[in-house]
C-alpha cells in the first residue's frame, strides 16, 4: 500500500533524535526571547559573585588569584542547569499542548525521542556557557589550562545540562505539567550551592564539607574549572567524566522508565 | 467617601481590615507557596555561614563571632522579598479576572484595596521574620542589641514589603499582568546580591563597590546589622526604620497614582 | 469486505471516573465511520486507545489486524492521526513540520521532497508554507494537521474532532478532501464529531456515543428511521383534499394537518415520496407544495439519551 519504503532501526532512530534536536534550533530561532533567562541568570550569577566575593582571593589557599576565573565555570555550570531544565520544560510544554503525541504516534523505540531532546539541551548549553565567559574575559578572566580547558568547560556544562534534563523530563513525563519544572529546577541550584561553587572545599566547614565531598556535581566543578585555575590534570578529569557518565545513565533509565509509562 | 471625616476613616480602617484578612487567609492557605520563600533564604545563610568562616578573620571584616551574624539582615531581607512580590501578582491575578473591578464598584474606598493586599503580605513577613530570628538564636547567632533590635528587624521587615509590595503594584496597575509583575521578583533578587547583603563593600572594588555602596538596601541593611553585632543604638534603629518607611510612602503613593491612573482611562 | 478496525468491550477508568464502558466496534475497510458524540462522551478516550496512545483497562482491539497492545508499533505505522485541537508546534513552520513528520515515519528524503509539496498543494497551504504556524487560521491549522497525517500515507485515518471551531467554509473545504481520500484512495477513516450534519455529510455508518457507551449504531438513514417515519405534507386545492387525503393514506397513517393539507407518515422511508407523486398525478390531483420532514440524527440523540445535542441545547 504505502509507496515509501519506511526505513527503521538504528539509522532511523538517529535520524529521529537529529530532527527532534533540530526543531528545538528551529524554535529558538524563531523566538529567541526563549534563550533570555538562560543567558540572564548565569551571567548575573558570574557578575555579582565575582563582585560581591572578589576579596576572597586575598585569603591564603583559595584556589586562585583571580576571582573570575574561579566563579565563570561556577556561573556557566549554573547556567546549564537552566539549559537542561529548559530542555525538559520544551518537552513539558509539547506534553501540555499536545504536540507530544505526534512525536509518540511514530513507529519504533521511544529511545529516540529521548536522545533528541537531552541533545538539544546539550547544544543549547553552549549558549549560556559562551555568554559567561564572554561576560567573564570583559572582567578579566584567564586560561592557563589553554584549549583543553575551554574543552572540559564545555564538555561539562553539556554533560550538566543533559543531567538535569533528564530529571527534568522524568518530572515531566510524570506529573505531566510545566510547573513541576520549578522543582528540577531548585534541586539543581541547591545542589550546586552544596558543592565547591563558590570557595574551595578545604573552607567549607562540618556537614557543609561533607555534602560537597559526597556531592558528585564537586567532581563537575573540578572538571570544568581546572583549565581556569592551573594545568590540565587527569586526576580532576575522570573523576567528573565519571561522574557525569553515572548521572546521565541513571537520569536516562528513570526517564525512559517514565517515558514509556506515559506512553506504552 | 463624602461622609464625615471621622466615620470615612473608621470605615475605610475596618475594610482596611477585612481586605488585610483576605490576604493572610489566601496566604495561610497557600503555606506551600509561602515555604519557598523561607526555606531558600535559611539555606542560603547556612551554606555561607559554613563556607565562609574563613573570611572572618579578613582584615576589614567586622568583628563576629559567626557569619550568622552577619548574614542575618541578609536572610531576612530575601525571605521579604519571596512575599512582596507576590503581593503584586496577586493584585494583578485580581485585575486579570476581574475581582479588582468588583471591588471598585463596590463603596469601598481606593487605598484600602492597596493597602490591604500589603499589610496582608506585612504581617506575614513579620511571622516569617520571627521565625527566622528564633532560628538563628537557635544555631547561636546573637543579636547584640537585644530585644529592642529584634523588633526593629520585624518593623523593617514589615516596612520593606510595603516598598517592595507598592513597586509590585505599581507595575500591576501599568501592565495588568501577572507575568510582568513576576519579572520584578529576579530584579529585587538581583539588587540584594548588588548591596552589602552577602559581603562587607568596603571589601569590595571597582564599579560594583560603587553599586553596591549606592544600593539603598545597603543603606537599610547596615545600620540593621550594626544593630545585630555592635549593639543599640538609637541612631541606626532611626535609620533603619526611617528610610524604608519613607520609600513605603513613596511608593505607596506610587501606587496610589497609578491605580487613579488606571480609572482615569476607560 | 475486510474489518480494519475492531474492539470488543474497550474499557478505559481515569480514577473513578469511567471514561469508556465497554465499547464494540467493527469497521470495515474504505468505510467512513462516524462516530458522533457530545463532548466528554468518551470519544477522544476511544481515538486514543485505538492509535495506541492509551492502554485499555479491559477489554481489546485490533486495528489493520495487530494488537493494540501488543503490535502498537505496527499499527503506528498504518494508520495517520489528526488528534483535537490540531496540537502543532506555533514557532515552527509548514514545511519544517512537514519534514519532521517525514522523518519520524522514516520516510526517505527524495521520497517526501516530491510528496510534501504535492500534500500542501492538497491541502492548499502551497503559498503559507514557510510561514509560521503561529499565524495560520483555525482552519489552516486543521488542513495542515491533515496533511501532517498523510505524509505517510496512511491505510486508516483517524480525525478527532477534524472541524470543531471552524467556519463553515473551512469546514466544507475539509469535508470535501475527506471524501476525496476516501473514494480516490480508499482510506478507510474513523471520524469523531459532535455535529450531527458531519456525520450526516461524510460517514456512511455512524455509532453514537453518550458517557462511555454506545446508544446506537447504523447507517444515517437506518438510525433516523428508528425515530420514526419521516412526515410527507402536501398541499392542495380545497376540491381535491378528500382525494388526496384517499389516496395519500394509502402509504402510511395520516398525521394531523393544517386545513387544505395532507399529511402522512411514510412507512417505508423518504423513497416512497416519488411513488406518493405518481399516484396523486394518476388520481388527477394538482400539488400545489409538498414537504418532507425527515428526522434528524439529532432527534436520533434525543431519543436515545432524552438529550440534545450541540447548539439545540439552548432550545430545550
Amino acid at each position: 500500500m504505502s509507496t515509501a519504503t519506511v526505513a527503521t532501526g538504528a539509522g532511523h532512530g538517529l535520524n529521529v533524535s537529529l530532527a527532534i534536536c533540530v526543531r528545538g534550533m528551529q524554535r529558538l530561532r524563531a523566538r529567541p526571547v526563549l534563550l533570555i533567562p538562560t543567558v540572564v541568570m548565569p551571567v548575573f550569577f558570574v557578575v555579582s559573585f565575582t563582585g560581591a566575593f572578589s576579596s576572597l582571593t586575598r585569603i591564603e589557599g583559595y584556589g586562585t588569584s583571580n576571582i573570575f576565573n574561579w566563579m565563570a565555570p561556577y556561573a556557566a555550570l549554573q547556567g546549564a542547569v537552566f539549559a537542561g531544565v529548559g530542555g525538559a520544560m520544551s518537552a513539558a510544554d509539547d506534553i501540555e499542548n499536545g504536540f507530544f503525541d505526534r512525536l509518540l504516534l511514530t513507529p519504533g523505540s521511544r529511545l529516540p525521542i529521548l536522545v533528541g531532546t537531552i541533545g538539544y539541551s546539550a547544544v543549547r548549553s553552549f549558549i549560556p556557557t559562551t555568554g559567561v565567559l564572554l561576560v567573564a574575559a570583559l572582567g578579566g578572566l584567564e586560561l592557563p589550562g589553554g584549549v583543553p580547558g575551554l574543552v572540559s568547560l564545555y564538555v561539562a556544562t553539556a554533560g550538566m545540562a543533559v543531567v538535569f534534563c533528564l530529571m527534568g523530563l522524568t518530572v515531566a513525563y510524570r506529573l505531566r505539567s510545566l510547573r513541576s519544572m520549578m522543582i528540577v529546577q531548585v534541586i539543581g541550584f541547591s545542589s550546586m550551592f552544596l558543592s565547591i561553587g563558590q570557595v574551595p572545599i578545604d573552607f567549607l566547614d562540618g556537614w557543609l564539607h561533607d555534602a560537597a565531598r559526597l556531592n558528585p556535581l564537586t567532581n563537575v566543578l573540578r572538571l570544568s574549572r581546572q583549565g581556569f585555575v592551573g594545568e590540565m590534570s587527569w586526576d580532576l578529569t575522570w573523576p567528573g567524566l565519571v561522574a557525569l557518565l553515572a548521572m546521565t545513565v541513571v537520569g536516562g533509565l528513570a526517564a525512559l522508565r517514565a517515558l514509556t509509562r506515559l506512553a506504552p | 467617601m463624602t461622609g464625615s471625616g471621622m466615620s470615612g476613616v473608621l470605615t475605610a480602617g475596618s475594610q482596611t481590615w477585612e481586605l488585610t484578612r483576605r490576604s493572610v487567609v489566601g496566604e495561610r492557605r497557600q503555606l506551600l507557596s509561602v515555604m519557598p520563600g523561607l526555606i531558600f533564604p535559611l539555606l542560603l545563610a547556612a551554606v555561607y555561614t559554613k563556607q565562609f568562616s574563613r573570611v572572618l578573620d579578613m582584615p576589614g571584616f567586622p568583628e563576629v563571632d559567626s557569619f550568622l551574624d552577619f548574614i542575618l539582615p541578609a536572610c531576612i531581607v530575601q525571605a521579604v522579598s519571596f512575599g512582596a512580590t507576590a503581593a503584586g501578582s496577586e493584585l494583578a491575578l485580581d485585575i486579570e479576572n476581574g475581582f479588582l473591578d468588583r471591588l471598585l464598584a463596590s463603596p469601598v474606598a481606593r487605598w484600602p484595596i492597596l493597602l490591604g493586599r500589603l499589610a496582608g503580605a506585612a504581617v506575614v513577613a513579620s511571622v516569617k521574620t520571627i521565625v527566622i530570628l528564633a532560628l538563628f538564636l537557635l544555631f547561636g547567632a546573637r543579636v547584640a542589641g537585644g530585644p529592642a533590635a529584634m523588633l526593629v528587624l520585624v518593623v523593617v521587615a514589615a516596612l520593606l514589603v510595603l516598598v517592595i509590595g507598592g513597586l509590585a503594584q505599581v507595575m500591576a496597575f501599568r501592565t495588568g499582568s501577572q507575568e510582568a509583575v513576576g519579572a520584578t521578583f529576579p530584579l529585587i533578587f538581583v539588587s540584594i546580591f548588588m548591596s552589602s547583603a552577602f559581603f562587607p563593600t568596603n571589601l569590595m572594588t571597582g564599579w560594583f563597590k560603587v553599586v553596591a555602596e549606592n544600593n539603598p538596601l545597603s543603606w537599610i541593611i547596615n545600620p540593621v546589622r550594626r544593630l545585630v553585632i555592635n549593639g543599640w543604638s538609637s541612631a541606626d534603629a532611626i535609620q533603619a526604620l526611617g528610610l524604608p518607611a519613607a520609600l513605603a510612602a513613596v511608593t505607596i503613593s506610587a501606587a496610589v497614582m497609578a491605580l487613579n491612573r488606571r480609572l482615569a482611562t476607560p | 469486505m475486510t474489518v480494519v478496525i475492531e474492539a470488543s468491550g474497550l474499557v478505559r477508568h481515569f480514577g473513578d471516573i469511567v471514561a469508556v464502558d465497554g465499547v464494540d466496534l467493527s469497521i470495515d475497510e474504505g468505510e467512513v465511520f462516524g462516530f458522533l458524540g457530545p463532548n466528554g462522551a468518551g470519544k477522544s478516550t476511544v481515538v486514543r486507545m485505538l492509535t495506541t496512545l492509551l492502554h485499555p483497562t479491559s477489554g481489546s482491539a485490533r486495528v489493520g489486524g495487530c494488537d493494540i497492545r501488543t503490535q502498537a508499533g505496527d499499527i503506528r505505522r498504518m494508520i495517520g492521526v489528526a488528534l483535537q485541537d490540531a496540537a502543532i508546534d506555533p514557532l515552527m513552520t509548514g514545511s519544517e513540520l512537514i519534514r519532521l513528520q517525514a522523518v519520524l515515519h522514516g520516510i526517505p528524503r527524495s521520497v517526501i521532497r516530491r510528496r510534501g509539496p504535492e500534500l500542501l498543494e492538497r491541502v492548499g497551504l502551497t503559498a503559507a508554507v514557510d510561514r509560521r504556524v503561529g499565524t495560520y487560521s483555525g482552519g489552516m491549522r486543521r488542513r495542515l494537521d491533515l496533511a501532517l497525517s498523510l505524509v505517510h500515507e496512511p491505510q486508516i485515518l483517524f480525525l478527532d474532532e477534524p472541524t470543531t471551531g471552524l467556519d463553515p467554509t473551512s469546514r466544507q473545504a475539509l469535508w470535501a478532501e475527506v471524501r476525496r481520500l476516501n473514494t480516490d484512495l480508499g482510506t478507510t477513516v474513523f471520524l469523531t464529531t459532535q455535529y450531527l450534519e458531519e456525520a450526516d455529510q461524510l460517514a456512511g455508518r455512524v455509532a453514537i456515543i453518550d458517557e462511555g457507551r454506545l446508544v446506537r449504531e447504523g447507517t444515517p438513514t437506518e438510525l433516523k428511521a428508528t425515530v420514526g417515519a419521516p412526515t410527507l405534507r402536501v398541499e392542495v386545492d380545497q376540491e381535491h383534499v378528500a382525494t388526496t387525503r384517499d389516496v395519500m393514506t394509502g402509504f402510511g397513517e395520516e398525521r394531523p394537518s393544517r386545513e387544505g393539507r395532507v399529511a402522512i407518515g411514510l412507512s417505508e422511508g423518504a423513497a416512497q415520496v416519488a411513488a406518493v407523486v405518481r399516484a396523486l398525478d394518476t388520481a388527477g390531483v394538482t400539488v400545489i407544495h409538498l414537504e418532507l420532514d425527515a428526522p434528524s440524527l439529532d432527534d436520533v440523540f434525543a431519543h436515545a439519551t432524552g438529550r440534545r445535542l450541540e447548539g439545540s441545547g439552548d432550545e430545550q
